[in-house]
């Protein structure tokens, strides 16, 4: 390990970020709080049309659940909707992956919700009717949009068996996506029968308002933030590939042209997702950071080509059409809670610490970046973070070679050795964000050195780069 | 999750089914009374009821409208309240005669489209005599098909017509 | 003071002050001269043989043939203004208009006592202006010199038209169909008379189903008299029979 510039002391503001964070933080709550009032909306709309008094038989009170499990089922999906939509506010407070981790826990209980209402109103009715379940299903069928709801369902099982873990490894991505979003077929198919069969969102009630508006809302998010948008902005921005430079084996910088492209308030350390017009890379979208702050006319970013896709677009010709989705991330010095930074990159997880160690402002001292590679051939870019530490007042270290076999694996062999830790690069870890950015095995162990350190847990930013 | 974020989900929760409890006694109404037992389901499709169970069981509010014909007889009208049903909107009207029910009316029925339908209105047969005493010497116009100029000469508005002017 | 005109092929019978009837006159011309099949330089004939595209036709004629269209959109091709040949036809609907037309220039013109019969057509001032309701008698579909009862028109009823399959059915248009028409006659009470003059041919037209789906969607009243004679009445026609 090599230290490379002294560190002058300054007095550092430290009040600015606790605020802003505990103000994102508010946020974040927030909308947490929304989401599980919402649930508890959709019962109170069953609720609200009198519907408590409706218990009062055996074949009453399973209808009755048969039609709040229906409630609750369709909007923790319309909720689901919401966190993948990539609205700003939620990506900028509680971080998109957060939101996405939220998104995958809900599938499976919604889907239990939407199954239970199928099945207990069919008993239901059928108690209610003198009609066994099955005869109930013909009589269901020649109800108007239901025929559409029973195959909404079916495509919703569809959706999630497929998202499970196991049966997910089976497809390629883009195959599990592809069938993934039948999922807004479904939500579509299964609201015909929601506003036309009576009952709590009859015609002329506030329920139904509500719940339009709710529709409306979740769809709107994916249409505006999904589709449209990133339309607007790639038509917009204009942008095109002006060149592909190898940085190191297995590794180049794709520079792009465009115009206007500090308007898109990228922040140092977000990310976008591209999309690369050639026959045969368009279907394939990739979350990259930029590795350097945009001008208003050219923006960089450096991939590794491992895995097909990667590959496939260090490739690109010079002129093809790029479409983006984003800034996207809370990587960034927007996500600063504490007077202090301690960086840690590996490998391409220098690529946002690049770009976000020029975009932030920080006073000399501040911040500490440690760059790890396992081999020289891993150090592109590391002459460039050199370069604006030493002009910004950050230290700035170095570790190269193979990890430790025992310990904080994180490190070197050689570094474990001579007792260095985390303590020891950065003294001020607690008082600090800790952005880490690398291979995803390598950034575990920094984790767990980290959280055995005693950092609280809204301190730590991870960007994992699983390629 | 967070302490603070677990326990305000909770109080807003909490707080919205307050709400829709309140909204929905207001709903159901202070009395009760037995649903009346005939089918209310004639018109719609699908699962029917049989007789002794309504489809969706809610309970309605009565109004009495007594009205008593005679000293004999004793009758009165009752209208419950709207009802939703999975097939939509309905609203009875009960006649009591006498301690029994003697007629049953469906002022609003959904049709197979689901969508509530006022059928109190439509055409039913009348007996002949009834509209054949329906008469007046005081008729200023009468309505018939268009009839020709020709036709006109020997119909009764042209004989009103000369009376009048 | 009660006056009668032809027009339209029919007899008009206007009960209104004298000084009122040069006016309702004047409006049956206009719309005769427009709309009139019988006369070869009416605007509609024009249109009908060619001469005249119907898109170059006067504003009038085409409020009036986009207001037939509405109603046969509206009575689902119950009620239509095109004759099997193709050919527009508008009798169904001008008539009516024609009616209309007229009471609101007499009401414009200040006058609130008045009713004008166009060939059965009946539209009467509005009743609310301290007169009595208005008896109207029902003609007897199988016998000219009788009718068959009197009715109240009161409150926002003010208008009567009937339709009948047995004289001047002509100009009902029954998409070509061949089966006789289930009823001889229909009468339709309405708050206005192109409601009930369209409603009236289009139940005559269609039969017992257009009868059931005017009653579910129209504010109306209406009665009905098959070939056998069996009359159906909705409620509030059975309480406006005079008592």
């Amino acid at each position: 390990m090599t230290t490379t510039t002294a560190r002058p002391a300054r007095a550092t503001v430290h009040v600015d970020h606790r605020r802003r964070y505990a103000r994102r933080a508010r946020i974040a709550d927030l909308i947490v709080v929304a989401f599980w009032a919402s649930g508890a909306a959709a019962i109170a709309l069953f609720l609200a049309s009198g519907g408590a008094g409706q218990f009062t038989s055996v074949g009453e009170a399973i209808t009755s659940l048969g039609i709040v499990t229906g409630l609750v089922g369709t909007d923790y999906v319309l909720v689901m909707l919401v966190l993948a939509a990539r609205i700003p506010l939620i990506d900028r407070t509680i971080g998109h992956d957060r939101a996405m981790a939220v998104h995958r826990k809900l599938g499976k209980p919604a889907l239990y919700l939407l199954l239970a209402h199928g099945v207990l109103l069919l008993v239901g009715y059928g108690i209610s009717s003198g009609i066994d379940p099955i005869a109930e299903i013909g009589s269901m069928l020649a109800l108007p949009d239901l025929p559409l709801a029973f195959i909404a369902l079916g495509l919703l099982i569809t959706v999630v068996v497929t998202s499970l873990v196991a049966v997910k490894r089976k497809f390629s991505y883009e195959g599990w996506h592809l069938v993934h979003l039948l999922s807004y077929v479904a939500v579509a198919f299964a609201l015909p029968h929601q506003f036309s069969n009576g009952g709590v969102l009859a015609e002329g009630t506030a329920q139904r308002v509500y719940w339009i508006a709710l529709t409306v809302l979740a769809f709107g998010s994916i249409l505006t933030f999904r589709f449209i948008e990133p339309v607007v902005v790639s038509l917009r921005h204009r942008i095109r590939v002006a060149g592909v430079v190898p940085v190191a084996p297995g590794v180049v910088s794709i520079h792009l042209s465009g115009r206007g492209l500090r308007a898109l308030d990228a922040r140092g350390g977000q990310f976008f997702q591209w999309r690369f017009w050639t026959g045969s890379t368009w279907w394939h979208s990739h979350p990259i950071s930029l590795s350097a702050m945009p001008t208003d006319s050219s923006a960089r970013i450096t991939v590794r080509d491992l895995g097909a896709g990667s590959a496939a677009i260090s490739a690109v010709p010079t002129g093809t059409v790029v479409s983006i989705e984003g800034p996207y991330g809370l990587f960034s010095d927007a996500a600063r809670t504490a007077p202090k930074m301690a960086i840690m990159a590996a490998g391409i997880g220098v690529t946002p610490v690049r770009a976000m160690l020029e975009h932030a402002s920080f006073a000399p001292g501040e911040a500490t970046v440690l760059l790890r590679a396992g081999s020289e051939d891993e150090t592109y870019l590391w002459d460039e973070v050199r370069a604006i530490a030493q002009a910004k007042g950050a230290d700035c270290y170095v570790m190269v070679g193979e990890r430790a076999r025992r310990g904080a694996t994180w490190m070197t062999q050689h570094d474990r050795e001579r007792g260095v830790s985390l303590t020891s690069v950065f003294p001020d870890l607690l008082d600090s964000d800790v952005y880490v950015c690398g291979p995803s095995g390598w950034l575990d162990a920094v984790e767990a050195d980290v959280k055995r350190a005693g950092l609280p847990s809204h301190q730590l930013h991870s960007e994992r780069f699983d390629w | 999750m967070r302490t603070r974020t677990l326990l305000g989900s909770i109080l807003a929760s909490i707080g919205v089914l307050v709400v829709g409890w309140q909204a929905g006694t207001t709903v159901l109404g202070t009395t009760t009374v037995a649903t009346p037992s005939s089918s209310t389901g004639g018109a719609t499709t699908g699962g029917s009821t049989t007789g002794g169970s309504t489809t969706s069981g809610g309970s309605s509010t009565s109004s009495p409208a007594a009205t008593p014909t005679s000293a004999a007889s004793q009758t009165a009208t009752y209208t419950g309240t709207e009802v939703n049903t999975r097939f939509g909107s309905v609203q009875v009207q009960v006649t009591v005669t006498d301690g029994t029910i003697s007629d049953v009316t469906a002022l609003k029925l959904t049709d197979h489209d689901g969508k509530s339908v006022q059928i109190s209105n439509r055409a039913a047969p009348v007996l002949r005599e009834e509209v054949l005493a329906a008469q007046s010497a005081s008729v200023s116009n009468v309505s018939g098909a268009t009839y020709t100029t020709q036709a006109y000469l020997t119909s009764v508005q042209s004989a009103l017509d000369q009376a009048g002017l | 003071m009660r006056t009668t005109f032809e027009s339209m092929g029919t007899v008009v019978s206007l009960e209104a002050p004298a000084v009122s009837h040069p006016l309702v006159r004047r409006v049956f011309e206009t719309a005769e001269a427009r709309f009139s099949l019988f006369r070869p330089d009416s605007e509609l004939s024009r249109v009908a043989a060619g001469e005249l595209p119907l898109t170059r036709a006067g504003s009038q004629l085409r409020d009036t043939y986009a207001r037939a269209v509405l109603w046969r959109e509206r009575t689902d091709g119950a009620f239509t203004p095109n004759r099997p040949d193709g050919v527009i036809d508008l009798n169904g609907i001008v008539k009516a208009e024609a009616v209309e037309a007229a009471g609101a220039a007499l009401t414009a013109a200040g006058w609130h006592h008045w009713s004008i019969n166009a060939g059965g057509d009946i539209l009467v001032a509005d009743a609310g202006h301290d007169g009595a309701p208005h008896l109207i008698a029902l003609a007897d579909p199988a016998d000219a010199s009788a009718t068959l009862c009197a009715i109240t028109l009161a409150g926002p009823r003010r208008a009567v038209a009937t339709s009948g399959s047995a004289q001047r059915g002509d100009h009902i248009w029954r998409g070509g169909s061949r089966t006789p028409a289930a009823f001889v006659q229909v009468s339709v009470v309405a708050d206005d008379i192109v409601t009930a003059d369209v409603l009236a041919t289009a139940i005559v037209a269609s039969g017992r189903d257009t009868l059931d789906a005017v009653c579910d969607r129209w504010d109306v009243d209406v009665f009905t008299v098959d070939r056998d004679g069996a009359m159906l009445a909705t409620p509030g026609l059975r309480a406006a029979l005079a008592a």
